[in-house]
């Protein structure tokens, strides 16, 4: 259900708005309203200097949220007395000196690859390696791409053509799945070697800065001692910027709360309308909690605020924040609810039918007590996984109610995991059996459709009476009308008494008119759709159908596999194809049933959600 | 000759309004998936839109099974 709420009106002097807005903030009750600019009443504007303030805070708060993930925890601490510019410095403090270490970090990691990448080059020549650059030779270290001869091959004939045999070529397969050459040929040879290399697309792997001019095999000692060094450089880093991080935290983390807290304050002021001596602050209070703010706030200020319920004819309910409260067994269903925009206040809260008939609708479809079962250990594993008030508890809860419609329907349908309950276990349809009763099973699919839409028909009766009633009188001739098709569909096929056709066909005729002059000229088609709207729940049969068909050729082709090993696992991965559809298609053909048919017979968007002015909470996760 | 012609009409029952829903599908998607890019609040619309041509194709199955059982298949 919506739950009402009060429009609250504080009066009291001027210098007394902030004081007031912080308590208003501490009761965390009052969504805030925009001013109403009455008489001499105007809307209270920021002041140059709180403006700057603003700005300031902002860029704070931006600040704070860059070094967010580098503080080690999640709890942001009690907001204490602000220093702002004090966090500020410090804020950009630390992101300066957390970039500069990571900066030397990445260097020395860059540093690192490069050794490694020499390390391997010196692991596949260990022993070929010249001791010396002498003066008479030059020697290339090469990387050739790929694996194949070939490259190998073009560079000893192209070298053979340009310096005859006087070269020396080694090749070596390196991890990378890459080849290793090394070249040594006499210098004066060298221009017209490397001009053979550029022509033929070689890199030579280049020298460490710090080893240029030295041969791989006078550096080949020194590289195992650098890498150490760099480790144990990388290690000290590390360690200083846990430090500095966790020397910073505790203040940020105190930071952020203060900061955010003070720019709603400046944000709440703009809510005030005032005069040059006194202020007025409107909001939504939840009827229930109304008391409770009224005995804070005189607590504090006594008789000099005046805090008042605003009478329901100044305000419009359509203005008023909407809060959706369940009973718990329905309330993870508020999630399906909410995937649409929420319901105008004053509406009606459709969570409730939601809870009842999305799960069944689930059930019918997959009826499956296999299926349910497995579905129930995955929604048992997913409420696990998920914090409680998070998006997947809801989830899996909403899961966990379908599997248990899955499992019933499974037990009347005697599915487990298709027929392979029936030819195995020998379990028996205790209602129906969808392989063979497809004419009953699309008769129960309709009269859901029909019961679901009268419903929905009933809810717009109710949600329009007050405000709209020629609306009201025209969805209950709808539904008078469907009522009576109803009849005379069963009276014609036998079911009732062949006497109630007559009757039924005529209040029909009679019924119509009162359609067309409550709802207009329009209403007739609007009726044809909501019968089309009512053959729209075939679709649980059909999908329903086709869930049991699939499982049955699942267990059919498994069956026909020659080897029992290949064909289990065939059943298996066909089931889970099978399994997975049987979760996706009831989904949003469920959805859609409630979206579609059900939520447009009554259903009234518009409502905005409920913010009340409160302390500011840290909701994101932090990367620790 | 007569069980020729049921079974054909089962399939056309079932095939014309799969093929139509397909096409459907086809203009919807790209659509909605583009508005997506731009407005990912619009989810639910977008299941919804890409949902609502599924009904041929799940009444086309109806009648295919009519034609199917009122023949005695």
């Amino acid at each position: 259900m919506i739950i009402p709420m009060t429009r609250a009106r504080l009066l009291g002097p001027r210098e007394r708005l902030d004081e007031v807005l912080d308590a208003v903030q501490d009761s965390g009750l009052v969504h805030l309203a925009e001013p109403v600019p009455v008489g001499g009443l105007r809307p209270l504007e920021m002041s140059p200097q709180e403006e700057r303030e603003s700005r300031h805070l902002q860029d704070l708060v931006r600040d704070l949220e860059s070094v967010t993930n580098l503080l080690p925890s999640t709890r942001t601490g009690a907001a204490g007395s602000p220093a702002f510019a004090a966090w500020a410095r410090q804020a950009r403090r630390l992101r300066r000196d957390v970039d500069r270490l990571d900066a030397r970090s990445r260097e020395i990691e860059e540093e690192r690859s490069q050794l490694a990448r020499f390390e391997q080059f010196i692991q596949a020549f260990r022993g070929l390696l010249p001791a010396g650059n002498g003066a008479r030779t030059h020697s290339y270290h090469l990387v050739l791409r790929g694996e194949d001869e070939e490259a190998v091959s073009r560079l000893r004939d192209g070298l053979a053509k340009v310096i005859g045999d006087q070269f020396m070529l080694e090749t070596a397969s390196l991890p990378t799945g890459e080849r290793a050459a090394a070249l040594v040929v006499h210098t004066p040879d060298a221009p017209r070697v490397e001009r053979l290399l550029a022509q033929a697309g070689i890199h030579e792997l280049p020298m460490p800065a710090r080893y240029a001019g030295q041969t791989l095999g006078q550096v080949a000692p020194e590289l195992a001692e650098r890498r150490k060094g760099l480790d144990r450089e990388l290690e000290d880093l590390a360690v200083r910027r846990r430090e500095l991080v966790s020397a910073a935290a505790p203040e940020l983390a105190r930071a952020r709360p203060a900061v955010e807290d003070r720019l709603l304050a400046l944000a709440a002021r703009e809510r005030a309308a005032t005069t040059a001596r006194s202020f007025v602050l409107e909001g939504w209070v939840p009827t229930a909690g109304f008391g409770r703010l009224g005995r804070q706030l005189r607590d504090r200020f006594g008789e000099s605020l005046v805090i008042e319920a605003v009478a329901q004819e100044e305000w419009q309910g359509a203005n008023a924040p909407v809060v959706l409260t369940n009973p718990r067994l329905f309330r993870p269903f508020e999630a399906v609810t909410r995937m649409m925009p929420l319901p105008a206040y004053g509406s009606i809260d459709p969570t409730p039918f939601v809870a009842v008939f999305f799960p069944m609708f689930f059930g019918l479809i997959l009826g499956d007590f296999g299926y349910g079962a497995v579905l129930a250990v995955l929604a048992l594993w997913l409420r696990r996984r998920g914090a409680p008030g998070s998006t997947l508890r809801a989830v899996a809860e909403i899961l966990g109610a379908c599997a248990a419609f899955t499992v019933a329907f499974g037990l009347a349908f005697g599915e487990c995991f298709g027929d392979l309950g029936r030819r195995a276990l020998g379990i028996r349809p205790l209602l129906l059996d969808r392989e063979e009763s497809l004419m009953p099973f699309l008769g129960l699919a309709v009269a859901i459709g029909v019961v679901h839409i009268s419903l929905g028909l009933v809810l717009g009766i109710v949600n329009t009476a007050r405000g709209h009633p020629r609306q009201a009188v025209g969805r209950g001739a709808a539904l008078a009308m469907l009522a009576f098709i109803v009849v005379a569909l069963l009276a014609a096929f036998d079911v009732l008494p062949r006497g109630f056709f007559t009757p039924a066909v005529v209040a029909l005729l009679l019924a119509f008119p009162v359609l067309v002059i409550a709802e207009g000229i329009i209403a007739p088609i609007e009726f044809l759709s909501t019968l089309s709207n009512v053959l729209s729940y075939a679709r649980i049969m059909a999908l329903g159908t086709a869930s049991v068909m699939m499982a049955m050729v699942a267990n059919r082709l498994a069956g026909s596999v020659g080897s029992v090993i290949v064909g289990v696992l065939f059943g298996l991965l066909f089931h889970l194809v099978n399994f997975a559809l049987g979760i996706f298609a009831p989904t949003i053909h469920g959805l859609r049933l409630h979206y579609v048919e059900f939520f447009g017979k009554f259903y009234s968007p518009g409502g905005q959600e409920y913010r009340p002015f409160s302390h500011w909470r840290h909701t994101g996760i932090k990367a620790a | 000759m007569e069980v020729v012609f049921i079974t054909l009409s089962a399939a056309l029952a079932i095939g014309v309004p799969a093929l139509a829903t397909s096409w459907a599908q086809s203009r919807i998607g790209p659509a909605i998936s583009a508005s997506l890019a731009e407005k990912p609040e619009l989810s639910t619309t977008a299941i919804l839109l890409v949902a609502i041509p599924e009904t041929m194709v799940i009444l086309g199955f109806v009648v295919a099974v009519l034609i199917m059982l009122r023949a005695g298949g």
